[in-house]
């Protein structure tokens, strides 16, 4: 199965990563699972590029792909003005609107202060819930206070095992073929530009599409 | 192979200026770079159709006309035409009317290209988009191909022992070239009616053009009008070239940089690499455009995007100038070297009234 972890920190070393490599340890201690770890300030660039091309240049390409093709997904933000950063949400509009549709999505956070400890309640489930994902119960924020505290452990691992017991081998991609190649992404569309994926599957014969339309 | 100039009529800022045209001095500059595409050898010049600002094309037949009276070979044609808000009758129309003016000089692309706002100006609704194309052109091919239309549909008023007026040149209607960047219905579509399927292949990379020109083959082949092979398909392009390669990319850079398309994302190398967009010497679009046969096959058309992001007349025309005299030539051999056989050439009005002659004397 195949893992995918999406992290949208911003230095380095970053809490947003360290949860993230937490989160992910505590799903694989359960679930055995090929690990692919997207850090979102690599693709920065290549994310405002898609924005004003309407294709993903190849390198985000492949990390978009990586996540429709994911078994599970884990995806953790800092907290930027009480939301998910700029740079995360970008992320997530460049995506296929389909890409998530039923996969297993585990939410986090990190911010200085654990008055934004609800960001992920407020912020990113409504997210990924338009994006259909199934988001997992136990989200978990992480304060700066919070890297000294047991509770954090506890959280982390509840997560881990919730994500490990939806994780299933992806099952038939419910994806819209007009928006599956569609470059033009407003509301999330290309995330391939392998040929080989095809897009025939699902079209419409012609004589159907006319004989819909005078009412046969 | 046929090779020529599509152009979608922007009014845009010449950034090294800072000035814009007026509407006037764009269109008359269209008309002007339509003439040079005849004196430089090419063989279509083909018009966008927008109905809002910076665009200036809005009646593509009219300009055409003009066109006609001052040319003698060029193809005249659309890039494209919307056969989702314009009325089907008016189309068959028009266009059988130019085919008249132009000596059978015409061929059209039928295309959506529209954004939502351009649907209710008339009367429609973009929701409708793909039945509109659908149902509209399935009109449009009987009012050419029929005397008599009795019809009734979803989106236009019945029509009674209708005869759409003058009939087109020689009982044939103008070939249709069916353009879509990224609706498999309409390449759906083309390879149905076995017409030609256009991909606009400019700002996206040639993996997706590759996607679309392939199902547009094999449906094509599906619905019984040949091989995969001998699908007719149309390919755009864009390039700007100065003898030395590095000038062009000086040159260009700035109306890069700042074009509407794809200005303030990806530098110039980065989208010349992710895209068909080429800048340099004539050589190097040489190969570059040799090398689009290697992922869609052998095809009939090749027009190049030659005239936007603000390019002053003068360049548009010295790059006319580069094209007709050390590109094309070239290309047009090369690829009718690389072309088998059993592959048929483009249509053209005079091809396709003898092959209804033939049709007939066999009958």
């Amino acid at each position: 199965m195949k893992l995918v972890v999406v992290s949208a920190g911003l230095s380095a070393p970053s809490s947003t990563r360290l949860l993230a490599d937490r989160l992910t340890a505590a799903t694989t201690a359960h679930v055995d699972a090929e690990v692919e770890v997207i850090e979102l300030r690599d693709l920065a660039t290549e994310i405002a590029q898609h924005f004003v091309t309407g294709f993903p240049p190849a390198r985000l390409a492949a990390a978009l792909d990586a996540v429709a093709s994911a078994d599970g997904l884990i995806a953790v933000s800092p907290v930027f003005a009480a939301s998910y950063s700029g740079l995360f949400k970008s992320f997530f509009d460049v995506i296929d609107r389909d890409a998530l549709t039923g996969k297993p999505v585990l939410i986090g956070a990190t911010g200085g202060t654990a008055r934004h400890s609800l960001v992920t309640e407020h912020a990113l489930r409504p997210l990924f819930t338009y994006l259909r994902a199934l988001v997992l119960p136990t989200a978990v924020y992480a304060a700066s206070e919070d890297w000294g505290e047991e509770g954090l452990a506890t959280r982390i691992a509840r997560a881990g095992g919730e994500l490990a017991r939806f994780m299933a081998p992806a099952t038939v991609p419910d994806v819209d073929t007009t928006a599956a190649i569609a470059p033009r992404s407003l509301h999330g569309a290309i995330t391939s530009v392998d040929p080989s994926a095809g897009f025939a599957t699902g079209l419409v014969p012609f004589e159907q599409r006319l004989a819909a339309l005078r009412g046969e | 192979m046929q090779f020529g100039i599509f152009t979608v009529g922007d009014v845009t800022v010449d950034p090294t200026t800072g000035r814009a045209p007026s509407e006037h001095e764009r269109i008359k500059a269209m008309l002007a770079i339509a003439q040079k595409a005849e004196e430089v050898g090419l063989d279509v010049f083909a018009t966008g159709e927008h109905h809002n600002p910076p665009f200036v094309p809005s009646s593509p037949t009219t300009m055409l006309g003009y066109i006609a009276a001052r040319t003698e070979n060029l193809i005249l044609s659309t890039s494209t035409t919307l056969i989702t808000t314009n009325d089907p009758v008016k189309i068959a129309e028009d266009f059988a009317m130019l085919q008249h003016v132009a000596e059978g000089r015409v061929d059209v692309m039928m295309g959506r290209g529209n954004t939502g706002p351009v649907y209710p100006w008339f009367g429609k609704d973009i929701r409708d988009g793909i039945d509109l194309a659908i149902e509209n052109y399935a009109l449009l091919r009987r009012l050419w191909d029929e005397d008599v239309v009795t019809w009734k549909g979803k989106f236009r008023t019945p029509l009674q022992s209708f005869t759409s007026t003058p009939r087109p040149l020689d009982g044939v209607a103008p070939f249709v070239w069916h353009g879509s960047i990224r609706s498999p219905e309409i390449a759906e579509q083309a390879a149905y009616y076995g017409d030609g399927f256009f991909h606009n292949h400019i700002f996206w990379p040639a993996s997706h053009t590759k996607q679309m020109v392939n199902l547009y083959r094999q449906r094509y082949a599906h619905y019984g009008h040949g091989t995969p092979e001998q699908a007719i398909v149309g390919l755009g392009g864009q390039v700007f070239m100065r003898k030395n390669s590095q000038d062009a990319v000086r040159e260009f850079r700035p109306y890069f940089d700042n074009a509407p398309v794809y200005g303030h994302g990806p530098s110039l190398e980065e989208f010349t690499s992710q895209t068909p967009l080429t800048v340099g010497s004539p050589q190097e679009v040489i190969e570059r455009t040799l090398s689009f046969r290697d992922y869609v096959g052998d095809y009939q058309r090749q027009l190049f995007l030659m005239d936007h992001a603000g390019l002053p007349l003068k360049t548009v025309l010295e790059q006319l100038d580069l094209l007709g005299e050390e590109v094309v030539p070239v290309l047009r051999k090369e690829f009718a070297n690389r072309r088998p056989a059993n592959v048929p050439d483009a249509p053209t009005h005079a091809a396709r009234v003898e092959a209804k002659r033939q049709e007939v004397t066999q009958a």
